[in-house]
């Protein structure tokens, strides 16, 4: 039994205030990596995006659709190579619960210009032959157990596309090869929505592969000088700021969440400061009994500090352990395609864990100080 | 030559702005393998004077040597590593660590020398065995009776086979019977294995059991005589 014993033996002493503080470490550390997780998904969307592809949408709102006259005037663009355009669906699978994301798209063009959506070529030609053909991310087909032929049914949930279900066949499981694409969504045939849509012919963002990305802010200023006073103008950015200002749509997301974790980590280093400060307090004549007995001042230091550090670490172990397990998109699917699947990554799971070995020290510090400046009389008195 | 030579040791504690004496100029020789019994009333000094030689406490004025070593001049450093090769402490309340076993709490002071863990084995059963408790290596201290846990308090106090063992009120906390099983205890390490022991008492039984008594009255040394040792 050397001080790491000693350590352990002490730590033990209380073991439902121990239980408690380590668990306050875990609940931080498993927020901090969860938030980490989640900033980290939609800044690797961002992060991902081609420099190729510009995305234009409603100057208004990207829930406003545009015309398909749009699609001619912006190929005539100069600098534009390719076009797709996309609408969201918005249907539900069984339940509103099972929410996930659901794009009709031009689809030969779409693939063509999302080369991260990886599909086998036999696959990708029954898709593009069948009008009701969908393909689905291996994340999402996991999460349900779909296979290429089964046929599954949505419900509208957006009113412009009627009040009949609409039925798909699965053609294709898609890999994402690329962050800027996930794993978790749906696409189909945009004429298959557009039968049905109560206004036909609209869209509702387009997606131009552009020749040069140096020309990006040039092209994208062209584009939106083409729809100027008109009563569908336009807003046109590259894919990394569409996704950064679809972002913004959840408000100032790295603040928010920014926030939320440093009042959890600073909450919890004052409740383990004052745990470890009542700790020392109902050890005052232990301390100065190892005193007595030739423990020096540093030693006391470490045991009293190490003892903060160990619950700390435990606790972070553990927190950065249980968001590892269970942090990940499939299950917390709440991407909707716009954000590639999240997960605690090693990365934040070490500095989780490297948070809580600071709490650990943080809140040892004055308490271990306090105990090894201990006067070894006052403190016998104290008691005697 | 004396084992512990106090000259002129003065201690004054100071409360806000008012200073209080609690040993004025006491002056005080020891012979190695002494059992000497500081007595006195409350408030007399004498667990000031214990902690004094036990280099816990700082004399305000005059000199301690211990041994070879003037302790009053040590630094804090070299005093807590001083203590734990020369003192052994017995606390009146018996102070065991209570999550840790009986024979943990032994081993404790030898968990600051460079033994290996089966060196501290033999030393710590061989002091349990000592004060009558081998079979007793497994028990925490709530698990033992008040006079137990002392003679668990003695063998951790001469488990490092220390220079000096000093002894605040030891039997102030026990039964009868307890206490005369730790007073025969004592004499036992004093005549038998040659320790020197100063022990602080109110009990006058308890300082028969001393070679010497030396009495402190407000923080003088009034009167020092020799007791007939009764075994």
């Amino acid at each position: 039994m050397k001080l790491v014993g000693l350590i352990l033996k002490s730590a033990r002493r209380s073991k439902r205030r121990t239980a408690l503080t380590v668990l306050s470490v875990a609940i931080a550390v498993f927020l901090f990596a969860s938030l980490r997780a989640i900033l980290d998904g939609f800044n690797a969307a961002a992060e991902a995006s081609s420099s190729t592809r510009i995305v234009t949408i409603r100057s208004t709102s990207l829930i406003f659709s545009m015309p398909s006259s749009h699609v001619q005037t912006i190929r005539s663009i100069p600098g534009v190579r390719d076009l797709s355009w996309a609408n969201w669906f918005g249907g539900i699978y069984k339940d509103p619960n099972n929410f996930f994301g659901q794009f009709a798209v031009d689809a030969e063009s779409y693939l063509r210009l999302y080369p991260e959506v990886e599909l086998p070529p036999d696959t990708r030609r029954a898709f593009l032959e069948d009008r009701t053909g969908a393909i689905v991310g291996d994340g999402l087909a996991d999460r349900f157990g779909w296979h290429v032929a089964d046929r599954i049914v949505l419900q509208v949930g957006i009113p412009v596309y009627g009040t009949e279900d609409f039925t798909f066949t699965i053609r294709g499981i898609y890999r994402s090869t690329g962050a800027a694409v996930d794993n978790q969504s749906m696409f189909f045939h945009w004429k298959y929505a557009d039968e049905r849509s109560l206004e036909k012919g609209m869209m509702g963002w387009f997606v131009s592969e552009i020749s040069n990305p140096d020309q990006a802010a040039q092209v994208s200023t062209a584009i939106d000088q083409k729809f100027a006073n008109t009563p569908y103008e336009t807003k046109t950015d590259t894919e990394k700021q569409f996704q950064s200002s679809f972002v913004s749509m959840f408000g100032n997301l790295n603040l928010l969440l920014g926030s939320v974790g440093l009042a959890v980590v600073l909450t919890t280093l004052f409740v383990a400061g004052n745990t470890m400060a009542m700790s020392v307090r109902e050890r005052t004549t232990e301390i100065a009994v190892m005193r007595t007995l030739g423990f020096q001042a540093r030693t006391i230091f470490l045991l009293v500090a190490g003892e903060g550090l160990l619950m700390s670490v435990l606790g972070g172990v553990i927190g950065a352990g249980v968001a590892w397990a269970i942090v990940d998109a499939r299950n917390f699917p709440v991407s909707g395609g716009f954000i590639p699947p999240f997960g605690v990554s090693a990365r934040n799971a070490v500095i989780g864990v490297a948070l809580s070995a600071m709490i650990g020290v943080l809140a040892g510090m004055v308490p271990a100080t306090t105990a090894s400046r201990l006067r070894i009389v006052d403190a016998l008195r104290r008691v005697a | 030559m004396a084992l512990i030579e106090l000259r002129d040791v003065t201690k004054t504690y100071r409360r806000d702005t008012i200073e209080i004496p609690v040993l004025d100029s006491v002056s005080l020789s020891v012979a190695e393998g002494d059992f000497l019994g500081l007595m006195g009333p409350s408030g007399s000094g004498k667990s000031t004077l214990l902690n004094l030689l036990a280099g816990i406490d700082r004399p305000t004025r005059g000199s301690i040597r211990v041994g070879d070593t003037e302790t009053s001049s040590l630094s804090e450093h070299a005093l807590a590593g001083w203590r734990a090769r020369h003192i052994g402490f017995i606390f009146q309340l018996y102070n065991l660590i209570p999550v840790l076993t009986a024979f943990e709490n032994v081993e404790l002071p030898l968990l600051l020398t460079s033994l290996s863990r089966k060196q501290r084995r033999d030393h710590v059963m061989t002091a349990l065995d000592i004060v009558g408790l081998g079979d007793r290596t497994k028990h925490y201290p709530r698990q033992l009776s008040g006079g137990q846990e002392q003679r668990v308090a003695i063998a951790r106090a001469v488990v490092t086979d220390p220079t000096l063992l000093l002894a605040d009120e030891p039997t102030g906390d026990l039964d009868a019977k307890s206490a005369a099983e730790v007073l025969l205890l004592l004499q036992r390490l004093n005549t038998e294995f040659k320790k020197t022991i100063v022990m602080v008492t109110h009990d006058p039984h308890a300082a028969e059991r001393a070679s010497h008594v030396v009495l402190l009255e407000k923080g003088t040394l009034v009167e020092s005589e020799k007791l007939e040792v009764q075994s």
